[in-house]
């Protein structure tokens, strides 16, 4: 069990203009399960790998339990890996893809039985041992994996998609036995995925990166609600969330911005934000659930009239595409809203939740 | 069609008539070239086939001679090439071509590995150079390994005849396998590694098992190259007592005055046993195909 902490790091391949990973600051703590979330090429691959050891950080330092790691061969870091192709030796059965690492490791084969069959019981594979990787099914194959990793009783779990592979039904039912494992055997994990919703369900804390970079690294719950910037706001969030161009208002007093074809006072903290910066223009956010239809007769919530381009019914709830003017927007509305596209309705917008971001930056002006 | 007829056609029923109206001619002209094609492989086969079964007919034929000739048939031509000597020949050369074979495949793999996963400096320069030395011909080799090997005291010696045929296997066999480890997805070694494995380890148990195919190939290829190695043996190694078949029925052809067409038909046949065994020993085994599927998705 170990905390891992990258300070610093970057990886800058040869032959390539832009590094993969920069700047990179980022810990997990002994026991936590860290998500790292982004999309295709934004560097989670490359850092998961170079905390493996497959690849070296051209600067900073990986620190593994303390000790820096950098030029320690991955074989010596007792660590342990799930591919997203799963790697199963295919020439092996199932029961020495298990038993691979420990005799490697040189334990006694009374250990090396006793261990195989409990973890076999446990993700019931136990009916499996004797057949090759080829017979079995992509979640089988997954859950020889994920034995193999468990069997090494390593410092640390590194995942890299290891769901990608499933279908959909199969994905919720892993990542839940994910969970599981987890629960039972609390060791410091590593999970890369493209997918924000195992990164959401899944996640202690969420380590969002986009082009090399850390964007964001904090609980699911908190980087919903205080995105630090219009990416994540974006990335984190299904459907995602909508994004207006604002003008500010100041004309003494409290600062108001305005969007679409209404204007909202900015409270509080990006109140104060807006009160002490000269911005004209911002972005503002909300998200789909944050914009409804406004009641009979108008509300004490700014709202604009539109038109409504698209209905898609999800069962408990309705996604409505919305145009106002150019701008395209979705919003939530109650399963049997009645609506069909060209009803012209007026919605809401729930201000309280309402984000600010720098329109040139894209950072949250919180 | 009348234009009538055509013209109550649609479209598509149009386009459709014309495309097979053009093609009927091209089927037609196919058919004429596979025929005229089959006659010539026909012929070629005929030609290869032709001195076999020569082969066959001298080598049981009691009147053997330069035209096939229907057999008395006996088997007395085996025991006359046995007692020349074709028993000893033949150990011979299962000697060198079994010892050269494990020496350049043993060596070969571990360069082709080392090459396929590591950087090597120069490794493109290294690469050009091993290709370029599977065509150097035996003959440039020959007056320059001989000096070496008197001054080394290596010449009459089995053991160091193997090493020298090794050695002119053994670029073909490091582009070969090269490009065969090239294709083992690196993930294989990678999860070994993770899992606490050695290179050694590494290489033992993942990486040859899965590079077998090329691996039997490359022994092959090399035990077919030392089984029917001449100018080396005779020109390094002059001890009678160590002379492999390929060199001994060539001694055998002249040894009478006059050539013997039945007991050398005979010699040659034996010659070829073994390496006809390997063949059906080893296409049986290399069906089995790549051993990729169910350890890599896609």
């Amino acid at each position: 069990m170990a905390k891992i902490v990258l300070e610093g790091v970057g990886k800058l391949f040869k032959g390539k203009s832009s590094a993969a990973v920069r700047d990179l600051d980022l810990e997990v703590e002994d026991g936590e399960f860290v998500v790292m979330v982004g999309p295709s090429g934004c560097g989670k691959t490359t850092t998961l790998r170079m905390i493996a050891g497959f690849e070296t950080p051209s600067e900073g330092v990986i620190r593994i339990g303390g000790k820096p790691m950098n030029s320690v061969l991955p074989k010596d870091r007792n660590l342990a890996m799930v591919f997203q192709s799963y790697a199963l030796f295919p020439h092996m059965t199932v029961a020495k893809n298990l038993a691979f690492g420990m005799k490697a490791r040189h334990e006694p084969k009374a250990t090396i039985s006793r261990e195989i069959e409990t973890i076999a019981g446990m993700l019931g594979i136990d009916s499996l041992l004797d057949r090759k990787p080829a017979e079995l099914s992509g979640g089988e194959r997954q859950r020889v994996a994920l034995g193999r990793a468990l069997l090494r009783r390593p410092q640390a779990f590194l995942l890299d998609e290891p769901l990608s592979n499933l279908d959909a039904a199969l994905r919720v039912q892993m990542r839940l036995e994910i969970k599981r494992i987890h629960a039972q055997f609390p060791v410091t994990t590593v999970y890369v995925t493209h997918d924000q919703v195992e990164a959401m369900t899944m996640a202690d804390r969420i380590a969002l990166m986009n082009l090399g970079r850390l964007q964001q690294m904090d609980t699911p719950e908190r980087i919903y609600d205080h995105p630090a910037n219009t990416f994540v706001a974006s990335f984190i969030g299904t459907p995602k969330i909508n994004l207006f161009a604002g003008s500010v208002l100041r004309d003494g007093g409290i600062p108001r911005v305005r969007f679409l074809d209404c204007s909202s006072s900015v409270n509080g903290s990006a109140g104060k934000v807006l009160e002490s910066i000269d911005r004209s223009a911002v972005t503002v956010g909300f998200r789909p659930e944050e914009i409804r239809l406004a009641p009979e007769g108008g509300g004490r919530l700014p709202s604009v009239q539109c038109v409504v381009e698209m209905v898609e019914p999800l069962g408990p709830e309705t996604n409505v595409v919305a145009r106002a003017g150019e701008q395209l927007f979705v919003c939530k509305t109650a399963a049997r809203s009645g609506l069909a596209p060209g009803d012209a309705v007026a919605v809401e917008f729930d201000t309280s939740q309402m984000k600010l971001f720098d329109s040139e930056s894209g950072d949250c002006l919180d | 069609m009348t234009t009538i007829e055509l013209s109550q056609l649609t479209e598509q029923d149009r386009k459709h008539k014309a495309s097979e109206q053009a093609s009927e001619p091209l089927r037609r002209r196919t058919r004429r070239q596979r025929l005229f094609l089959d006659a010539v492989l026909a012929l070629v086969g005929v030609a290869f086939i032709l001195p076999l079964l020569w082969l066959l007919d001298a080598a049981f034929n009691q009147n053997a001679s330069q035209a096939m000739s229907w057999p008395s048939l006996t088997l007395s031509n085996f025991h006359s090439a046995v007692a020349a000597g074709a028993g000893g020949a033949i150990k011979n050369s299962l000697y060198l071509a079994v010892v050269s074979t494990i020496i350049a495949t043993f060596v070969s793999i571990l360069a082709a590995y080392a090459l396929s996963r590591r950087r090597v400096p120069l490794k493109g320069l290294l690469l050009i150079g091993i290709i370029f030395l599977t065509g150097l011909p035996i003959t440039l080799l020959l007056i320059p390994i001989y000096v070496m090997y008197v001054h080394l005291g290596w010449d009459n010696s089995p053991f160091y005849t193997s090493v020298a045929l090794a050695a002119t296997s053994v670029p073909f066999a490091i582009w070969l396998l090269k490009n065969f480890i090239d294709q083992v997805p690196r993930e294989f070694e990678e999860a070994a590694a993770i899992e606490g494995s050695g290179n050694i380890r590494i290489l033992w148990k993942v990486v040859i098992p899965l590079a077998l195919p090329g691996i039997c190939v490359a022994a092959i290829l090399t035990f077919i190259n030392s089984w029917g190695a001449f100018l080396l043996p005779l020109v390094i190694d002059a001890n009678p007592q160590n002379t492999p078949g390929a060199l001994g029925i060539y001694e055998f052809m002249s040894a009478n005055g006059r050539v013997e067409f039945g007991p050398l038909a005979a010699y040659a046949i034996l010659f070829s046993i073994p390496v006809i065994v390997l063949y059906l020993i080893s296409t049986r085994w290399l069906h089995g195909g790549f051993a990729f599927a169910g350890g890599v998705k896609g």
